[in-house]
C-alpha cells in the first residue's frame, strides 16, 4: 500500500479536486535511466502520492528529463469529484 | 558471434510491427528466427517453443491494461520446464523493466526502445554506436557568403553612411573604448586581467570600483567558490561523449540551432550548456544582466547574480568555453551597453566563436546613448575583425514597435560598418509577432508570409548569413509548455523553409518570468524542434503570394530610411533624429553614457 493510501487515501482532502492524475515533471541530475526511474518514483512516494509510474524518461549526458505520474482517481474506484456536487465546491 | 534460435510473438490482437521489425533485424544478422502470428495463444507459443528449443522467446504486448497472456505464458513455460534453457523477454508500450521482472520475465523493454537495443541485448553485447557526437564538426555560419551588396542603391547608401560614420568615430573615444584597450593589452601581454587595476577602475562606475575593493554594492552579486567549479569539473569530465543527440537538425545542414543561457550563475550556465548540447543544440548564447549594460566596467572572477542574466566576466566566459564541446558555438552578447568593446575583447580571448553588436538597437531599444554606442561599436567591430569573431546584429527594436524596415535599415548599417573594418556580420531579423505587424494586420492569416518576406528581402539586398532570433516566434509564446514548444517548432519549420542559416530557439519557459529557464524547459523545446525538422526534412512550407508583396514593401522602406540616414554626418546623428524609429514607434535614444565621448 502506498503512503498516500495509508494516510487515508490521496483522493480525500484537497486531492479530491484532481480529476484523474497528477504529473510531476523535472530534470534529474543522475547517471542513467535506471537511476532516474528509481529517484522519480521515490520523489512521488515522498510526497505521499499513490502508485507512481514513470510516463517518460530520456537520459543523456548531464541527466534525465522525466515525467512521472500518480493516479488520484482510477477507473473502478468512485471518482472523488462526484462528491463536489453540480457547481463544485470552494477549496 | 554464435547463431541463436529465436521465437518471436506478439501476444496482442493488433500490434505486432515492433516484433516483426526486431525479427527482421535478427534474421539479417544470421539468427534462426520464427515469428508466430499475432495473438497466438500462450499454449501454442509454448508448444512451438518445446519443438524448437529457442535460446530466447521474445513477446510483445502493447495494450497495457491486461497482462494475463503474459503471466499465462510464463506459468506454462515454467510447467513445461522451458525456463532452464530459454530466456523470456517482454516488450511493449506499457512494459517497464520492473514490471517485466514482476511478471517473471528475464528482461523487459519499454517505450522508446530501439530495435538495435533489443538486438544488442540478445547478442549479449553493449550497444556500441559510432558516436555521432564525434562526427560533429564546428560549423562556420559565414562560410560561403561573399557579402556582396546586390541592391545597387542600397550599396551606395550603406557605403556612404559607413564611410562618414567611421571617419567621425575615428576621432573619438570613450571610457568603454579605453577600458577595452587596457584589457586587450593586459590579456595579450600577460594572459590575465588586473595588471593595471588603478587605471581600469578610474574608468569604471563607483559600484564596480566597490566590487573590486571587496564591498559589493550591486545587490544580488556574489562570488562562486572554487570548490563549486572543481565539483563541476569532475562531474562534466565524467560525461560520455557518445551519450548525446548529435544535432536537432535532420537531413539538412541548416539551420543551426542555438539556445540562450544566463541563469545568473556560471555553474548553472554550464549545466544549461551541457544539457542543450546533449539534446542537440549547435550553439549557445550568453546573456548578461540588464544593469551591466548601464554600468561602466565589468566585474571579474566567477561571479553570479540573483537576477536576470549572468555577469560577463573573463573567468565566466572562459568557464563556458572550457566546458562546452569543441564543436558547440559560443556567442557572447556585447551589443547594447557601455561595455560593448570590452565584452568583444573578453569573448575573443576567452575562446568564444561569435559575438553580437548593433549600435542602432542598443541605442533606441537598449538604453545607451547613440553617440557613445556608435563610437564603442566601431571599436568593437575592429576587435571582432581582429579575433575573426563573426558578429550578429539583432533587430529587437521591432518588439518595441519600430517597423521592420527601419530595424532592417539599422541592421544593414551595422553590417556595413563591420564589413568596412573587415568583420563578418550575421543578419538577425526577428521571426516574431511584433506590435507593428499586429497593427498592420500582416499576420492575421498566418505566420508564414511576413517572416518569409523578411528573409527574401534581405537575401535580395545582400549575400550574407541570416540567423533569425532572438528567439524565433517571439510574442507567440504562452506560459503553457506544449503551446510554447509547438510555436517554437512551427517557427523553426517556417525558417528552415525560408532558407536561413541558423535560428535561436526559446525554451518552453519563454513567457515565464519568475525565474531562470529550467533545464526541462530547454529539453522540451529542443525535442519539439528536432521533431519539427524531422517532419519537414527536405520538404518546404510555401508562402502565399502576399510574401512577395511584403518583401517589396520592406525593400522600399529600407531604401527610404537609408536615403534619409545618408543626409546626416554620422550614424549617431541619424539615430538622434529618429531616422531609425520615432518615439511614437517606441524608439527612445538611450541616456546611459551620455556626454562620455571625447575627442582623441
Amino acid at each position: 500500500m502506498s503512503q498516500g493510501s495509508q494516510r487515508g487515501g490521496s483522493s480525500s482532502g484537497v486531492f479530491k479536486y484532481v480529476a484523474d492524475a497528477i504529473d510531476l515533471e523535472f530534470f534529474l541530475v543522475v547517471s542513467d535511466e535506471e537511476e532516474a526511474r528509481k529517484v522519480s518514483i521515490e520523489i512521488v512516494r515522498s510526497l505521499g502520492l499513490p502508485d507512481p509510474d514513470v510516463v517518460f524518461v530520456e537520459s543523456m549526458n548531464s541527466g534525465s528529463r522525466v515525467r512521472v505520474r500518480s493516479y488520484i482517481n482510477r477507473v473502478g474506484s468512485r471518482y472523488s469529484w462526484l462528491s463536489l456536487g453540480g457547481g463544485g465546491e470552494k477549496a | 558471434m554464435r547463431k541463436l534460435k529465436l521465437l518471436l510473438v506478439a501476444l496482442d490482437p493488433a500490434h505486432d510491427v515492433g516484433i516483426r521489425l526486431i525479427g527482421k533485424k535478427l534474421q539479417e544478422r544470421g539468427h534462426e528466427v520464427v515469428v508466430l502470428p499475432r495473438d497466438t495463444a500462450p499454449e501454442e507459443v509454448v508448444r512451438k517453443a518445446l519443438e524448437m528449443r529457442p535460446d530466447y522467446v521474445l513477446v510483445s504486448r502493447t495494450i497495457g491494461y491486461d497482462f494475463d497472456p503474459l503471466v499465462r505464458l510464463i506459468e506454462l513455460a515454467e510447467a513445461a520446464g522451458l525456463r532452464q534453457t530459454t530466456k523470456f523477454v517482454v516488450g511493449g508500450r506499457a512494459v517497464r523493466p520492473e514490471l517485466a521482472k514482476e511478471l517473471g520475465y528475464d528482461a523487459g523493454f519499454g517505450p522508446s526502445t530501439r530495435v538495435e537495443d533489443v538486438v544488442a541485448f540478445i547478442e549479449g553485447v553493449e550497444v556500441r554506436e559510432v558516436s555521432p557526437a564525434l562526427k560533429r564538426e564546428k560549423p562556420d555560419i559565414t562560410r560561403g557568403y561573399t557579402y556582396e551588396i546586390r541592391d545597387e542603391e542600397v550599396r551606395s547608401l550603406l557605403l556612404e553612411i559607413a564611410r562618414k560614420t567611421l571617419a567621425w568615430a575615428e576621432r573619438r573615444t570613450s571610457p568603454g573604448v579605453e577600458r577595452a584597450r587596457l584589457v586587450f593589452e593586459e590579456l595579450r601581454t600577460y594572459g590575465r586581467r588586473g595588471v593595471d587595476m588603478k587605471k581600469y577602475l578610474s574608468l569604471c562606475d563607483d559600484r564596480v570600483v566597490a566590487f573590486y575593493q571587496g564591498s559589493p554594492e550591486i545587490k544580488g552579486v556574489s562570488v562562486v567558490g572554487e570548490d563549486e567549479v572543481g565539483s563541476l569539473s569532475k562531474m562534466v569530465g565524467a560525461y560520455d561523449p557518445a551519450r548525446r543527440v548529435p544535432t536537432v537538425r535532420h537531413t539538412t545542414g541548416k539551420p543551426l540551432v542555438f539556445t540562450q543561457f544566463g541563469t545568473g550563475c556560471p555553474v548553472a550556465d554550464v549545466m544549461a550548456i551541457k544539457v542543450s548540447e546533449a539534446w542537440g543544440a549547435d550553439g549557445v548564447i550568453h546573456f548578461g544582466p540588464a544593469w551591466e549594460a548601464r554600468t561602466e566596467g565589468l566585474l571579474s572572477g566567477y561571479v553570479r547574480y540573483s537576477g536576470d542574466g549572468t555577469p560577463t566576466t573573463f573567468e565566466n566566459i572562459k568557464l563556458y568555453a572550457r566546458f562546452k564541446d569543441s564543436t558547440t558555438l559560443l556567442s557572447v552578447r556585447a551589443h547594447r551597453g557601455l561595455n560593448t568593446p570590452e565584452t568583444v575583447v573578453l569573448a575573443g580571448f576567452a575562446g568564444a566563436e561569435l559575438t553580437k553588436v548593433n549600435p542602432v538597437y542598443g541605442s533606441i531599444g537598449g538604453g545607451t546613448d547613440p553617440e557613445r554606442l556608435v563610437v564603442d561599436a566601431v571599436a568593437s567591430l575592429k576587435y571582432a575583425a581582429g579575433f575573426s569573431l563573426p558578429y550578429d546584429i539583432p533587430t529587437n527594436e521591432e518588439l518595441a514597435g519600430v517597423p521592420p524596415h527601419k530595424a532592417f535599415a539599422g541592421m544593414l548599417v551595422s553590417a556595413a560598418l563591420g564589413l568596412a573594418v573587415g568583420a563578418k556580420p550575421v543578419l538577425k531579423p526577428l521571426a516574431c509577432l511584433s506590435p507593428h505587424i499586429i497593427l498592420q494586420g500582416y499576420m492575421e492569416d498566418n505566420y508564414v508570409d511576413y517572416n518569409f518576406a523578411k528573409v527574401m528581402a534581405l537575401r535580395e539586398i545582400i549575400d550574407a548569413p541570416i540567423w533569425p532570433g532572438e528567439p524565433i516566434g517571439f510574442m507567440t509564446h504562452s506560459e503553457d509548455r506544449v503551446q510554447s514548444s509547438l510555436t517554437t517548432a512551427v517557427h523553426a519549420m517556417i525558417m528552415l523553409s525560408a532558407g536561413v542559416d541558423a535560428v535561436t530557439i526559446a525554451s518552453s519557459d519563454e513567457a515565464y518570468s519568475g525565474g531562470p529557464i529550467s533545464l526541462m524547459a530547454r529539453v522540451d523545446t529542443l525535442r519539439a524542434v528536432k521533431e519539427a525538422l524531422r517532419a519537414l526534412g527536405r520538404a518546404r512550407i510555401v508562402p502565399t503570394e502576399a510574401a512577395a508583396k511584403f518583401k517589396e514593401e520592406l525593400k522600399d522602406g529600407i531604401r527610404r530610411v537609408l536615403k534619409e540616414a545618408a543626409y546626416y554626418d554620422n550614424l549617431a546623428e541619424a539615430i538622434y533624429s529618429e531616422v531609425f524609429g520615432t518615439k511614437e514607434e517606441g524608439a527612445y535614444p538611450g541616456r546611459a553614457g551620455r556626454n562620455t565621448v571625447t575627442n582623441r
